[in-house]
């Protein structure tokens, strides 16, 4: 087989035994791989009601065909499962290193079904692989952790791990690979945390063939080429990652500020991309095979916040940042290595402790409960936070649980931004009506990543949309969704993928990643069937998520009632009632955002 | 007229050496467009080139009012 090895490792934790399995070749072309296969899996294989901590909820890694192949960040995989902090589908995407070397091993998905009696990790060498005790790693974070499982099995080898978080089921644990990469949202950390898996290492040297190698080798190489000539004119994200978006969003009034009680930040000039490079940047960091490159290393070299890794990204200067109305870089960089070390989504934490601080100063939670003032801009006071979070220590237990039910607890709910009880990413949807679209409607909650119509809203990329228009939402947000769908289950990183191989009209089209996607596999694939792969893959999502009982698309009260109070969209709140049913139309779904009979059939999905 | 003109992230350079905070004051004749006020500075400007006036989008040969802040950044790929 091509690009794909059409075998995967199915792990029953309870019974400490693994099978091999071929994937269906049929399957395996129509849901790509990725995101793909693994809703595919999942929607056959588990009851959507089932407690997403219990043993019976199924986990699931996944690559895809272009991982571990020479296309420009052909290295991602996705940790796909039922998420215990929205109830509906956790999909989380990440690079670094591990996914090719997962792919490597010789298996393009693993299966984790059950829980195992004790802690535990997982040693995948190829064929050879083996259930070890972690009773000597639990309780430690992912740095130590890795370090320690490297040494104890190969240097040649890659982990993804859980922490403290994920080991005491906080819904905002992440689990984090080559110690500074993340599948972060949807408490997927914590789903790992509930089966005693401390974390799976993996090595190999399989690399998949390809049906047509040199013109995938030309191909990927024309691509990273262009690429290079971006970087090479001058690129923000080569030159500031990320970080360059806070001035971007706050210009145009939608940074989060104060957990969202404004849109623009007085300080967003001390928490920048440029302050960042200024101050604490050693340089720039790559996933495998990326030429982008838009990590960074840095390090805060002394004081109180001393540290080195890689970050903080925009998210976590939306998060830690604007949300939390602090302005002291350093303080916010500590955060971001503390969630790494600890194994926290920074989207989460950072957010829930804005949600908090609010409801600290408007009298909502005493200060003894909390141990300690929590006003905005205390930086000090949010760190304490963090790690109280991780350990679930004290009022660190309520803030584990999110920022919904934090506010539900404490009798105001209106304080809440979230979707499916999710926590909102960096971008106002009250200056960007399709993001508010997008939040309500994804499979995963409140996501920037399962459609990121920023990218035209925001960025002009491939060509500018104006944000504070509702017309044309709905098919840009659905058509994105589906693309973003594909971009997931082929094995790429959207920040290349989406400029490099998809076309450069507002509805963006995948004529080049099709053509990597037959280059490599040398199934026949066009650039319609590959997006309608995608449309299938989200529908599919879609089917899981309603019967898992989350059936309602909508955003909170801050977003619906309350007007930005400054900045360019001043006046102004989501409006998605002028969006929602065009997008079910537009999606063949009914009224109530189901997808109809004759859509499931177009699409060859089981009713 | 007064104008302030920002240039964020890597458009910050073409800035002149007395700018604060990643912006300039300017003084402009009545009536001038975002395009004749942006062509001040050395600025690449291409297809990547995003350009606001007060947070919004508008045509490069729109006139400009007094007080108006003009934005402008490259995007190549978001976050």
């Amino acid at each position: 087989m091509y690009g794909w090895h059409l075998k995967l490792l199915r792990v029953n934790l309870t019974a400490q035994k693994v099978t091999q399995e071929d994937v269906d070749p049929k399957v395996a072309r129509a849901y790509l791989g990725g995101r793909g296969w693994a809703i595919h899996y999942l929607y056959n294989e588990m009851d959507p009601m089932t407690d997403p901590l219990a043993p019976e909820n199924v986990m699931i890694f996944a690559t895809g065909p272009l991982t571990a192949t020479p296309a420009p960040t052909g290295n991602r995989y996705m940790v796909v499962t039922k998420s215990p902090l929205t109830g509906a589908l956790a999909h989380s995407n990440s690079g670094g290193e591990f996914p090719t070397w997962m792919k490597r091993t010789g298996f393009d998905m693993f299966i984790f079904e059950g829980k195992l009696s004790e802690p535990m990790y997982l040693f995948v060498n190829e064929d050879q692989v083996e259930f070890r005790s972690a009773a000597h790693l639990w309780g430690k974070d992912t740095h130590e952790t890795t370090d320690i499982l490297l040494a104890e099995t190969s240097p040649e080898a890659r982990v993804a791990c859980i922490g403290p978080a994920g080991e005491r089921l906080a819904l905002m644990a992440g689990i984090i690979n080559d110690k500074h990469r993340a599948a972060a949202r949807s408490g997927v950390g914590a789903v790992m945390g509930s089966k005693n898996l401390k974390a799976v290492v993996v090595m190999g040297k399989k690399n998949p063939p390809l049906f047509n190698a040199a013109e995938m080798t030309a191909l990927s190489v024309d691509t990273s080429k262009n690429v290079g000539a971006d970087v090479k004119k001058g690129s923000n994200m080569r030159i500031y990652g990320t970080s360059y978006v806070p001035q971007v969003t706050n210009t145009l009034g939608i940074f989060p500020t104060r957990n969202f009680q404004q849109g623009t930040f007085e300080s967003t000039d001390k928490i920048d991309g440029i302050a960042l490079k200024e101050q604490y940047l050693i340089r720039h960091t790559a996933c495998y095979r990326c030429p982008l490159a838009c990590g960074r290393l840095t390090e805060v070299p002394d004081g109180d916040y001393k540290g080195k890794g890689e970050g903080p990204e925009y998210e976590t200067i939306s998060a830690f940042g604007g949300a939390c109305g602090v302005s002291n870089l350093a303080a916010l960089i500590k955060a971001n290595y503390m969630c790494n070390e600890l194994g926290m989504d920074t989207i989460g934490a950072g957010m829930t402790i804005a949600a908090a601080m609010e409801m600290y100063e408007k009298g909502y939670i005493p200060e003894e409960v909390i141990g300690q003032p929590l006003k905005f801009g205390d930086h000090d006071a949010m760190i304490e936070m963090v790690r109280k979070m991780a350990y679930r220590e004290g009022f660190g237990d309520d803030l584990a649980m999110g920022s919904y039910r934090l506010a539900e607890k404490y009798g105001h709910p209106e304080v809440a931004v979230t979707t499916r009880k999710q926590e909102f990413p960096g971008y106002d949807p009250r200056g960007a009506q399709g993001m508010g679209l997008l939040y309500a409607t994804s499979n995963k909650g409140a996501s920037h990543m399962e459609g990121d119509v920023a990218y035209e809203e925001v960025f002009g990329v491939p060509i500018k949309e104006d944000p504070f228009s509702t017309e044309g939402k709905p098919e840009l947000v659905s058509h994105f969704q589906n693309s973003f769908a594909l971009i997931d289950s082929a094995g790429l990183c959207v920040f290349v993928a989406l400029r490099y191989v998809f076309n450069k009209d507002r509805m963006i089209f995948p004529l080049r990643l099709s053509e990597m996607m037959q280059y490599t596999t040398g199934e026949g694939y066009t650039a319609e069937e590959v997006l309608k792969a995608g449309e299938r893959v989200y529908n599919l999502e879609r089917m899981f998520v309603l019967k898992a009982g989350s059936t309602v698309d909508t955003l909170p009260p801050r977003m619906l009632n309350e007007p930005l109070p400054d900045g360019p969209a001043k006046g102004m709140v989501a409006q998605l009632d002028k969006m929602l049913p065009e997008y079910y139309r537009l999606r063949g779904w009914d009224e109530k955002g189901f997808p109809t009979k004759e859509k499931l059939e177009e699409l060859g999905l089981p009713a | 007229m007064m104008i302030h003109v920002k240039l964020l992230a890597n458009y910050r350079e073409h800035l002149p050496p007395q700018a604060k905070n990643g912006g300039v004051d300017l003084d402009v004749p009545d009536g001038t467009t975002v395009r004749e006020a942006l062509s001040n500075f050395d600025i690449p400007l291409d297809d990547s080139s995003v350009i606001v006036v007060n947070g919004l989008t508008v045509s490069l040969d729109t006139p400009l009012k007094a007080g108006d802040v003009v934005s402008a950044f490259s995007a190549i790929a978001g976050g």
